[in-house]
Formats: structure tokens, sequence, C-alpha cells
């Protein structure tokens, strides 16, 4: 009896003691598909038609040594840092936006071609500090099937001079495309970026 | 026939008849020899009664005479052959009966045999009342068990403050694998394949898990009856919220000779929960699950092969699925959910689909009464996929794609004399996780191969009034891991320095390292059980645990949709370390019993995931979380106790209570349950009609203990950019839930026999919030639930 329990044993630490296992193949890297790196707007003046190009890119990274409280974000407090984009008062611009995903550098992939093609499930809203600065949608927007335009091309109407604050939002699913505050849009926040109108 | 039966043994009484047989009656439920079974001889008036070791002898018995019948006032009736020309002792396993009675609790384990520590059952009535939600929810009836949950349909255990890998979940002798793969992911496993479920709190189970000082949760099947027999159970649930229910059906074929055969299977299916004031949109669910097992149970030799087939898949809340910490301001700020559709079975994105696979094949034979040698090997094989809501080419892809294959192998050895057991083993695991390529989105989990094998030794001592117990787990744990990281990511944290010289390719502004990963653990149990008069026990463990980080607290990569926020693994941690002090005082008899059980745990190295900062994107700046290493220490208490009035009104009470604490920054710890109060009255009409009715009541009060995770985010507001908090750190309101159990039968059918049962949760349709539910921040908990149940017993 008790040799049978000696040879079972033995056989089962014969197995036990192969030595640990080598992982052999390489995992395959990810090409992340829907990431927005980059965004670009485009701001034509419409007295000239003179063009100026702003690209958005953004992956930074703040770290703090957090213990306790709330930590603020590096931006949030400091708008110092922010792209400006300089206007004329009493003026009309086109704002073209459009958005990349560069990830692959060798092979970017145009997400505003996303956008449109999902044109019912997306919608684009610029939110001002100062009322005095208004948009609208223009000529080369894209239309939902329920007759929302996207706001991708707008027309911006710029009054007196001042320094104003613009969010511009890019709404996944929202539950609204009409609405004054972001708030009012619902949906999930694909693209957010932040920069200054100054308008002289 | 009796007449031809006669003249037979007339004919044949000239032989000799000089024979003896020798032999030992166990109880095949705690292994131990059982006393004051009558062994007769069938036909004869010969018999006998075992001896306090169990040992029965009959002389003067006929080649002729072939058949003994035993029988025991708990147990089933046995019919053996004898086989003269077998030299040694007979041994005759006898199986425990089924209690007609679901309230009776089949107390007797395998673990339990093992163990001095305290274990608590879930009596039938309450695991089936809990059939059609699952594991979590059965289990949180026991104090100190409670659950942590994402939504109303994905929820995992908590035990003592702790859950994950730090609860160990052991089915059919098999620890389930799957808890690596982070918070929001259920244990997949249907608890309706199994008819014991016990919970230990603390490492009580060395043999199995020695990772787990939060607690072990026990499902175990229970042997067939060895007798020729076809039996089944049936339930049938019909569920208001969600307009949901579920069939579930087991069957057993039993044979005389010990071969069996069981089949179990669960289909389930629920449409959009609600609250008391809306549709929770998006969160229906489905499972179907199934179990097949077939074996011997010989006196000497068991051998078992196993196959499960678990699927589910479940929709999550539509408005959690958010972009940036601005959506969660705004869902916080709105309390409602953004989106209500209108009731649907539909599951659309975000959703998870998991499938679990399990074979697994047991052999164990008895090499006298006294040695028994058993292996196992098993297999899982889980996969689990995440759909988000996405855009684009990869609309319809998920966003997740992860498999995990375990291969186990175990064998052990179990001795024991008249005042001690023992049990010993050798174990070893390999284990490979890999990432189905084209999610599009960066692996959560890397892809990994573990491998694990250690060995381990449990023993009791029983001392008339004094038990010891004890337990020791060593195992030896390599993970060889290739991982991707953003060069961003590898930058901010300087991780060249250490992990510089694995990158072994370098694409897409990722690198790759392939690095083993090496942890030796040591895990020590030990117990004394005092046992103080008749009916009352002291119990003392001490638990020293040593845990590997899992492979999610290393390295999780990702974006959580919900928190709106990174998860990042650290790959500097170390082993965590545990120490664990459990007393059990506990009255089991009489018409006042009580359990009180107070504990304390220290943690080194523990693992938690805390907020470390702000990573800026274009979708606007995201806070990170970061899984680190403090000192902790745990306190808390749980206490049972029941009341009978009579014989027709009892009460029932359970509470537990528990704080952690951070020593590292003197902050409590995140997601540490409040004061939970529950209350039980029961009115039994058994006279009339078998009527049983049950009021519940369950207070749980506002987590008041809580580290400050907010964050802060800019808006705008009335023509100014703001910074506001985004509270994720204020717990909820306290509640108070009322339900009502009306039970009826069983009733005696032609065939079969029959209960129902009809349960009120939430009756008031309170509206509240859940601390330890993920997603609170979104919506309310669950509104009324009536669910109708029909047990059939065939």
């Amino acid at each position: 009896m008790f040799k049978n329990t000696c040879t079972n044993t033995l056989l089962v630490l014969l197995i036990l003691f192969i030595t640990s296992c080598e992982k052999s193949d390489t995992p395959i890297v990810e090409n992340e598909m829907e990431v927005f790196t980059n965004a670009t707007i485009v701001v034509t003046n419409l007295s000239d038609n003179s063009l100026t190009t702003y690209v958005f890119e953004v992956e930074a990274h703040g770290h703090d040594d957090h213990g306790s409280g709330g930590v603020a974000p590096s931006e949030g407090d400091d708008h110092a840092d922010h792209t400006e984009i300089k206007l004329a008062a009493n003026s009309e611009y086109e704002f073209a936006i459009t958005f990349q995903n560069n990830t692959d550098a060798s092979n970017p992939i145009d997400m505003t071609a996303e956008v449109i093609d999902e044109a019912d499930d997306h919608h684009i809203f610029y939110e001002f500090t100062d009322s005095s600065l208004t948009y609208e949608s223009t000529t080369g927007d894209t239309i939902d099937s329920n007759g929302n335009p996207l706001n991708l091309v707008t027309k911006w109407t710029t009054t007196t001079g001042a320094v104003i604050d613009v969010a511009a939002y890019l709404f996944h699913m929202p539950t609204s495309k009409v609405g004054t505050t972001r708030a009012d849009f619902g949906g999930a926040v694909d693209v957010e970026i932040d920069f200054e109108a100054h308008i002289e | 026939m009796v007449s031809i039966y006669l003249l037979a043994s007339s004919f044949i009484f000239c032989q000799e008849c000089n024979l003896k047989i020798k032999g030992y009656i166990i109880d095949s439920n705690s292994n131990s020899v059982l006393k004051g079974a009558v062994i007769q001889l069938v036909g004869k008036k010969v018999n006998t009664i075992s001896n306090d070791d169990g040992s029965f002898m009959l002389e003067n018995l006929c080649l002729t005479d072939n058949k003994l019948k035993i029988s025991h006032i708990n147990c089933n009736q046995l019919i053996r052959k004898i086989d003269f020309s077998q030299s040694s002792n007979m041994i005759i396993i006898m199986d425990h009966k089924v209690e007609a009675l679901d309230e009776v609790i089949i107390a007797e384990s395998k673990i339990k045999s093992s163990s001095t520590a305290k274990i608590y059952s879930l009596s039938d009535i309450e695991k089936d009342r809990y059939s059609n939600s699952g594991l979590s929810g059965a289990i949180s009836q026991i104090s100190g068990a409670t659950t942590l949950s994402t939504g109303g349909n994905i929820s995992q255990p908590v035990i003592h403050g702790m859950f994950g890998s730090r609860v160990g979940i052991i089915y059919d002798g098999i620890l389930l694998e799957n808890q690596q793969w982070g918070q929001d992911h259920a244990p997949n496993v249907d608890i309706n394949a199994f008819e014991n479920i016990r919970l230990i709190k603390g490492a009580g189970a060395l043999r199995y898990s020695g990772s787990s000082p939060g607690g072990v949760i026990i499902l175990e099947s229970s042997l067939p009856k060895k007798i020729d027999s076809l039996y089944g159970k049936t339930l049938i649930n019909g569920v208001s919220n969600g307009l949901g229910g579920s069939l579930i059906s087991s069957w057993t074929k039993s044979y005389e000779n010990g071969k069996y055969l069981k089949a179990q299977g669960t289909f389930k299916i629920s449409g959009d929960l609600n609250t008391p004031q809306y549709i929770l949109s998006n969160t229906g669910s489905n499972e179907k699950n199934l179990s097949l097992s077939f074996g011997s149970n010989n006196d000497l030799k068991n051998w078992k092969v196993y196959f499960s087939y678990f699927n589910t898949e479940i929709g999550i809340l539509k408005s959690s699925h958010i972009g940036n910490v601005g959506d969660l301001l705004i869902a916080i700020e709105n309390k409602d959910p953004a989106v209500i559709d209108p009731f649907t079975y539909d599951i659309n994105y975000p959703k998870q689909s998991n499938t679990h696979y399990t074979t697994s094949i047991d052999f164990s034979k008895y090499y006298d009464l006294n040695n028994k040698l058993s292996f196992k090997y098993s297999w899982q094989k889980n996969n689990r996929k995440e759909f988000d809501v996405r855009i684009g080419s990869v609309k319809n892809t998920a966003a997740l794609n992860l498999n995990l294959d375990t291969h186990n192998l175990n064998a052990n050895y179990e001795w024991k004399n008249s005042f001690a057991r023992f049990s010993s083993g050798l174990f070893f695991q390999i284990q490979n996780n890999y990432s189905t390529p084209g999610t599009g989105v960066k692996r959560l989990i890397p892809d990994y191969l573990k491998t694990k094998f250690g060995s381990y030794v449990t023993g009791k001592i029983d001392n008339n009034n004094i038990n010891f117990g004890f337990g020791l787990r060593y195992e030896y744990n390599s993970n060889d891991v290739h991982k991707y990281y953003r060069n961003t990511r590898w930058e901010a944290e300087n991780y060249e320095e250490i992990l510089g010289p694995y990158v072994v390719d370098e694409i897409l502004s990722q690198k790759l390292i392939k690095k083993i990963f090496v942890f030796n653990t040591l895990s020590i149990n030990t117990g004394v059980l005092f046992k103080l008069s008749e009916n009352k026990d002291l119990n003392i463990q001490y638990n020293y645990i040593e845990r590997a980080p899992d492979i999610a607290e290393m390295f999780s990569d990702g974006l959580h949709h919900a928190l709106a926020s990174f998860e990042y693994g650290n790959p500097f941690l170390k082993k965590e370390k545990t120490h664990k002090i459990i007393i059990n005082l506990e009255k089991k008899s009489g018409v006042f019993k009580y359990n009180l059980n107070p504990f304390i745990t220290y943690g080194k190295n523990y693992i938690i995931i805390v907020p470390s900062g702000f990573e800026q994107t274009i979708r606007g700046a995201f806070p990170v979380w970061e899984y680190s290493p403090y000192n902790v220490f745990f306190k808390g208490i749980d206490l049972d106790f029941s009341y009978n009035f009579n014989d027709y009104i009892k009460f029932k009470h359970n509470s537990s209570y528990v704080q952690g604490i951070n020593y590292d920054n003197n902050e409590a710890l995140v997601g540490i349950p409040p004061l939970i109060l529950n209350n039980q009255l029961s009115f039994y009409f058994s006279n009339w009609k078998k009527v049983f009715v049950s009021l519940f009541s369950k207070n749980v009060f506002q987590q008041k203990l809580f580290p400050n995770n907010n964050t802060v985010t800019s808006v705008f507001e009335n023509g100014e950019r703001v910074d506001k908090i985004v509270d994720v750190s204020t717990p909820p309101n306290g509640y108070h839930d009322l339900g009502v159990n009306f039970s009826f039968g069983p009733y005696e059918m032609s065939s079969f026999k029959m209960n129902v049962s009809l349960v009120f949760d939430n009756v008031l349709n309170n509206k509240y919030r859940n601390y330890l539910n993920r997603l609170r921040f979104y919506s309310d908990e669950i509104g009324r639930n009536i669910s109708l149940q029909i047990k059939i017993k065939h």
C-alpha cells in the first residue's frame, strides 16, 4: 500500500518540478482605432479669405504627490498657456474643425469622415464665456438625417473687443442637439479643446 | 415466492457456517466513523450494531449469506454484497439522509473536518431565494458579507471589507480564476449547480487558496445516494423588476453500485430594470449555464468527471458611458440618468459578455480507513468581451476581448487517527492570459503566462474540549509578462531605469517589455476551538497571508468609462502581507442562539487603487488612479443571534460593522461597507396549510468614514470659467429596505413535492443609492421587486 502511495506521489512531483514555462508568442500591438489625437481648426477671415490653421494636439501628463484632498488638473486654474485665436471686432469668420487620429504616424486616420458617417450620433458645440461672440452653421457643414447641422463648418460673428474663453466639444450620442450650455446636450464628450478668442 | 426461498435455504443449511466478516461504517459527509449503525444479514435475524470506532463483526455466516442491510437513524438504508474472498475489512460508507424539511442545514462538510474555523452555511431556503440573482446576493445574507456591484447586474462578494482575489471562491474543489481581471467582473459561477454554499471568514481553506484574507466561499455538490434512483429539482422564477425569470433544473440518476450521472441547467433572462421612478435603460441580461458530471462513488475508490459551461450577457446602464470628468460632473449634478428609453429586453452597447468553461477529473482512493489519496485535474477557460459605445469601423468590435486558460493539477493525501487528521498535498498551475488582438484599444490586461506550484499541509487535533487546527501553504508564482507601455507613460513614470533592459520591441510610440515577475508566498493559519460547554464554543483564529499582486494590480492600463478615469497598475508592487485575528463566540443551540465575531486585520503593502494625478488628453483632463501599497488596519465585528419565541414565531438578527484605515495618511479606506443591520421575523403556520411568512428588514447606514478622492474640473457658468469639485467621495445616505416572504409547502403531489414562495423586496419602493455600487453616480438602486418561485422536487 505505502509503496503505491510513494510511486504516485513521485509521479506528481515529477510533473510539478518541470521548470517554469516561458511565453513565446509576442502579442501584436493594438493600433488604437478611435482615439482622437488631433483637432484642427481652420479660421478663414470672410472679408479677405485669409486662412489661419490652429492644431490642437494633446498628450500631456500631470502628476502630483497626492496625499489627501482633491487634485486640480494642471490646466483648469491656469489658462495662460492656451492657444489664442486672434479675431478682429465686428467681423465674420468661418471656422472649419476637423479631427485626426495620428497614433500611427505612417497611417493617420481621418476621424472627421467617421463623424460625418455617423452624423446622427455626433454634434459640435462651442461654449463661450461672453455672449458678444456668436456662431451658426454655414455652407459646407454636414446636416444629419433630422435636419440638424453638425457645426463642422460654422460662421462666427464678432462685435466688441474682448478676451473670451472658448471650449469646443464633440459630443457622441448627444441626447439633444439644441442647447446653450454643455449640460443641455448630454451624451459623451469625445473631444474637448479649450482656446481663447482675442477680439481686437 | 417465499416458500421457494425457504426451501432453497433449507437445502443448503447443511453447509459449513463458520465464516465471519469484519468492517467499518463511515459517514460520507464527515469522513468519520459512524457508531450505532445496524448491520443485518438479509433474510436472517442475525444483526449487530457498530461500535464507537465504527467497527462491526458478524460471525457464523454461511457462504450463501450474500447480502447485508445497513441502517442508521440519520442515513439512507444500504444493501451491500458480501465478498468472503476479501480478506481485509469491509468499509461501508453511508450517506446522510437529505432532510425533507429544508430549514435543516446539511452541516458536515469536507472542509469542516479539516479546520477549526467557524463555517457559515446557507440553508436551502436561503439558497433558493437567490437562485435567480446569484452568488453575491446569496452570500450577503451572512453577517460580515456584502456585495460590491457595478450597476444592477454585476456584483462580487465583499467579506470583512475585502473583495476580488482576497476572497477565494472554491467550486467543486477548484479555485475560481478570473478575479485577476479587476473590479467590474462578477464571479462566473452558477450557485444552482451546487447543493451546499458555505463561507469561512478569513483564510480557512489553505488547501485551496493561500491568498484570501477576506474569506473563502465554498460551493459543493453532494454525492448521490447509493440506490437505484432518478430524482431532480426544478425551480421556476418570475421576477417583476425587469420582467425577467429563470428556469433551473437539475437531475441525478444514481445506481446501487455507486455510479451516478448528474445534469443541471439554468436559463435566465431579464429586461431593463427599474428604480422607483425610471427605467434603467440597457440593463437587461441573460444567462445560460449547463453542468454535467458522472462518476462512481465506491467504498474505496471514487472518481468523477465534471464539465460546466457558463455564459452571460449583461447590459451596462447606457447613461454610465461618459466622455470625461465634465460629463461625470453633469451626471452627479443631474442625479437622474441622461437617457431613459422605453423598456426593452434588447441589450445594446455598452455590454459585457462572459463565457466560462470548466472541465475536471477527480480520483480518490482509500488505502484503509485512515488513509486517502486523491488527485484532481481541472481546466478553466474564460472569455470576457466588453463592448463599448464606439464609432467608425470598430463600432461592433469588442473593446476588450480577454481569454484566460488555467490548468490545475493537485495531489492530496489525507490521513487520520482517533484524535487527529492531516491533509497535505502538492499543486501545479499553469495559466495563460491573452487578448484577442484587433480590438483597436490598448490591452487592459497584458498577455502573460503564469506558473504556480507549491505545497500545503493542514491538520486538526481533537483533544476533548480543545481542538487545534493549523495550516501552512507555500506558493511559487512566476509571471512571464508581455506588456506594451505608451512612450508618454514610460517617460512620465521613468520606467527606463528599471524596465529599460527588458524592452524587446518599439512600435507605434509604444515599448514592449518582456519580463518574468516572481513571487514566493507563505501563508499560515492556526486556530484553537474551546468547547466551553455542550453548546458553547470559543474559537480563535490567526491567519498570516502572503498574496502575490494580481496582474491587474501590476499592469492595468485603461480608461474606465463610467468613472472617467485612467487606471494604471504598478509593476513594482511587492507581495502583500496580512495578519488577521478572528474570534468567534457561539452558542449553537437552544431557544436563544448567538454568534459574536470580532476581528482585526493588519495589512502591509496592502494594495489599493488611489488617485495619483491627472492626464491631459484631447478629451479633456482625466484623473489618474494607480494601484499603490499602503499599511492598513481593519477592525470589525459581526453579530448573529436568533430567538425562538415558540415553535411558530422566530426572530433572527445579523449585523456587521467594519472600519478600514490607511495608516500612511491616516485616511479611511475607500469602499468599506457601512454598518448593516438585518432583522427577520418569521411565522410558521405548519399546521395550517404549511404556510410560512417572513418579514425582512435591512438597515444600511451612511458610511461616515471615507477618503477625499474628489477631483476638480473647470466648467462654464454664467459667462465665467469656474472650477468645480467632482464629488466622487461622499457616500450616499443610508436606507432601509423592507421585504416579505410567503412560503407555501411542501405539498405532496402524485409524483413530486411542490413549494411556492412569493417574495417582495424593497416593498415600500424606496429610492436610495448604494455606496458599494460603482455606478452610484448615475442612478438610484432598483425599486420594488416581486418574485414568484415554484419549486418542484421529483
